[in-house]
């Protein structure tokens, strides 16, 4: 199974991941109506682009009261079945996120659906900020960047601290 | 019917009464202007005429954006501003990066029209098809960063995108910017000043609408297409690595890197400064919106004197006009110089040009030693510098005379001192030096706004690559095309690149990443994008008849202001000291003759420099020729 890997010291804030993004979920250039938004702390320079975590326990499927949001075999993606979903918003209040949201001009609630398998936004990220890689690596990648830091403290401490 | 591409609806907002109106965008006029520069040029030829003074309530400040504006189309960030130059007087404009341009379509408009002067400071908040002016008593004063701070808190939200001016807009310093969010500028022909004049501090916009296109699939693939070639352009990493200040090296060995206001063609300390010698301050890549480059970089001092200095756009203007060009090589102090010129909103090209004179001035005797308020003048004294931008800024002292600008400031200081004033119709030249790239010399004087670079933007010469160029215009051109010392097909490229300009800068996105420097863009990809987008079985052709009008309409404006081939010249040392430096070395412009040429492919007037009736009538510009009764 893959997973959306974001990587925020690679992000530079370009934002294309939103347009492309909204292009495909609503068919506009619309940042508003995308499923994953950069949040920007931008006197810290800090750039994150941030979007559905495809939850193991999924609150937005839970509480949904027509059961409009399931699994897609193949990706894996949480995804929102448009004949079912009502537009309630219960899986707005849910989600702790703020990932899933209700698309107005739509109705219905809208949220990352990994593209069928084909992310857009990694497709138009030109930094490689955004990947689509497998779990297992995703998570190994990571823990190898945090231990990068440990190495390098432990090579200060054993070298006497910095010179 | 939807106007896709457009928002379709603009705001007019006449200062004096407080009084906002939403217009529809006429559609003959999209497609006759495009958007941009060409929507400015039209307003300002229709309602300000040659009786204004551009500090006057009679200016017009037009914000506008494109029809290409907040899409996926590479560094569809940018946003045009268009006023009447209060260093010229006569037309000008300022291109920004950064967000501003694509949150004001996505909150409903396509751009916003300022008229008359407030009766006190205030701003414009716009909202999702709404539109208030706002006290802006608190925030006078204040600089750039912290307006922008302020008013994000005010209206309780960060993503709120701003347009700002600082003291320098305050005082009508000629020269003044506009600070864009986040950290960026539109930056020249005083564009700021106009925005003080009329006691507009800022401009705040949030929008959560979005733009539409015609055909979105087709969008999706054009728009992919373009990203993999800038993707894989040979320059892409230089830029995605260095920015502009990476060009400083290549820039110093060819003799155009203006040093001691343009005395020498190359800074012999150069390393000092550029784009490598940065690197160890940078600490963020930063993109303008939809930007695959992201040359701008963020840049902080952690130790020194300016210790905790952050600042971002740092360009090689930045390195030229306050390094080599008062001869210095203290990088951090041009660090800290960035930093004040974007708070205090000051084009960093003017101020520095107005300080490089004046040094040139102490050095030659023509201004006595104490002229500055006691300041030292002589070349690379970095405390002069900062301590002169900040007296600009504030008007104080002899600040009060560089924020006239390098014409006004040679006519109070006397004729000896003219020769030494760099500048084109007013504006000061940016670190380009002609002498040592033909063509930079030529489009220098052609500009519709005062000296500048960016309007014909020959950058196929100054890298000298063969394969772009033979690219964009074939092998009969070569090899003169790419040799910067060559006169020949100069004046085609000039033109060609102004009216591609036109068309870019209407259509709303970059120079940088994607048409010029890294140009894998052209005129029929560019038609491509806008029939995607607006359904418009536009071409190419009709593309370049677009940026030709709109670049004919600004020379028309000049003319009805008093200008023509009279002021097509450059300053004396231009034309008759040879360069000393580089590979540029023992050479001077050649502008009669590339000039000649370039009126002959313009269709003007080889005496007059003013359009001819037949170029104008072909372009649509019948009232226009009317109007100069040609």
């Amino acid at each position: 199974m893959k997973f959306l890997a974001i990587d925020s010291d690679k992000c530079n804030g370009c934002r294309l991941c939103e347009l492309a993004c909204s292009l495909r979920a609503a068919g506009t250039m619309q940042p508003a109506r995308s499923r994953i938004s950069v949040l920007k702390w931008e006197e810290r320079l800090l750039n994150l682009p941030f979007t559905c975590f495809q939850c193991e326990r999924a609150l937005c499927a839970e509480v949904c009261p027509v059961n409009a949001i399931a699994r897609d075999g193949a990706t894996g993606a949480l995804v929102v079945s448009k004949e079912r979903c009502l537009g309630c918003g219960m899986c707005t209040q849910a989600c702790p996120f703020g990932t899933i949201a209700l698309d107005r001009p739509l109705g219905q609630a809208s949220k990352c659906d990994l593209c069928g398998g084909e992310p857009r936004c990694v497709t138009i990220c030109p930094t490689g900020a955004i990947t689509y890689a497998p779990g297992g690596r995703t998570g190994l990648d990571r823990r190898r960047a945090g231990a990068g830091k440990l190495a390098s403290l432990l090579q200060l401490v054993e070298g006497g601290g910095p010179q | 019917m939807t106007l896709h591409g457009y928002a379709g609806r603009y705001l007019r907002v006449d200062l004096t009464t407080g009084h906002i109106k939403t217009v529809e965008l006429d559609p003959v006029l999209a497609r006759t202007y495009l958007g941009g520069n060409g929507f400015g040029t039209r307003l300002l030829w229709d309602e300000v005429g040659p009786e204004v003074d551009p500090l006057s309530p009679g200016n017009l400040l037009v914000l506008a954006t494109g029809p290409l504006s907040g899409t996926t189309w590479p560094g569809s960030g940018r946003l045009e501003v268009i006023a009447k130059s209060p260093l010229s007087g006569a037309y000008g404009d300022s291109n920004s990066g950064g967000f501003f341009g694509p949150e004001l379509k996505y909150a409903g408009f396509d751009m916003v029209v300022f008229q008359g002067r407030s009766p006190r400071p205030v701003y414009l908040y716009i909202e999702d098809g709404h539109a208030e002016l706002r006290d802006a008593s608190t925030l006078w004063g204040k600089g750039t960063y912290e307006t922008e701070a302020l008013i994000r808190q005010e209206l309780g939200d960060p993503d709120i995108k701003t347009c700002t001016i600082g003291p320098a807009g305050e005082n009508l310093v000629r020269f003044a910017c506009i600070n864009v969010s986040y950290m960026r500028s539109a930056g020249r022909a005083g564009m700021g000043a106009v925005m003080g004049s009329k006691l507009l501090k800022a401009v705040a916009v949030r929008g959560f609408g979005g733009v539409t296109l015609a055909d979105p699939g087709r969008f999706w693939e054009l728009t992919m297409a373009a990203h993999q070639r800038i993707r894989q352009n040979f320059l892409y990493p230089m830029v995605r690595q260095y920015g502009s200040a990476g060009l400083t090296a290549l820039v110093n060995m060819t003799g155009r890197f203006p040093t001691k206001n343009f005395q020498l063609g190359a800074f012999d300390e150069h390393p000092k400064i550029g784009g490598e010698a940065l690197e160890k301050y940078v600490v963020k890549h930063l993109a303008c919106f939809a930007c695959p480059v992201a040359c701008d970089k963020a840049v902080r001092l952690d130790e020194g004197e300016f210790r905790g200095t952050l600042t971002s756009s740092l360009e090689y203007e930045a390195v030229g006009s306050l390094g080599g060009g008062i001869g210095n090589s203290h990088l951090e102090s041009i660090v800290r110089g960035n930093r004040l010129c974007d708070d205090l909103g000051m084009d960093i090209i003017s101020a520095g040009r107005t300080i490089s004179f004046l040094m040139e001035l102490g050095q030659r005797g023509i201004i006595p030693p104490d002229f500055a308020d006691g300041l030292d003048l002589s070349w690379g004294n970095y405390h002069t510098m900062l301590a002169l931008l900040e007296k600009t800024a504030l008007r104080q002292g002899v600040g009060n005379l560089l924020a006239e600008g390098v014409r006004r400031m040679a006519l109070e200081i006397g004729p000896e001192s003219e020769p030494y004033a760099m500048h084109v119709k007013g504006q000061e030249i940016a670190c380009q030096d002609g002498r040592g790239q033909q063509s930079m010399g030529l489009a220098h004087v052609t500009s519709t706004r005062g000296a500048d670079h960016l309007k014909a933007y020959p950058t196929i010469d100054e890298t000298g690559f063969p394969s772009p160029a033979v690219a964009r215009y074939g092998e009969q051109y070569m090899p003169e095309l790419i040799d910067p010392h060559a006169v020949r097909h100069k004046p085609m490229i000039v033109k060609d690149g102004e009216d591609f300009s036109a068309v870019v800068d209407a259509s709303g996105h970059c120079k940088i990443g994607g048409t010029f420097v890294i140009a894998e863009i052209d005129w029929e990809d560019e038609a491509g994008a806008l029939q995607a987008a607006t359904g418009w079985n536009i071409t190419a052709d009709e593309l370049k008849a677009a940026g030709e009008r709109i670049y004919n309409l600004q020379r028309c404006y000049n003319v009805l202001h008093g200008l023509g081939r009279a002021q097509d010249t450059l300053p004396r040392r231009m034309l008759t000291e040879p360069n000393p430096s580089g590979t540029g070395r023992g050479r001077v412009v050649e502008l009669e003759t590339m000039l000649d040429e370039y009126y002959v492919l313009r269709g003007w007037d080889l005496k007059t420099g003013v359009p001819t009736r037949a170029r104008l009538l072909q372009l649509g510009l019948e009232d226009a020729a009317e109007r100069l009764k040609l």
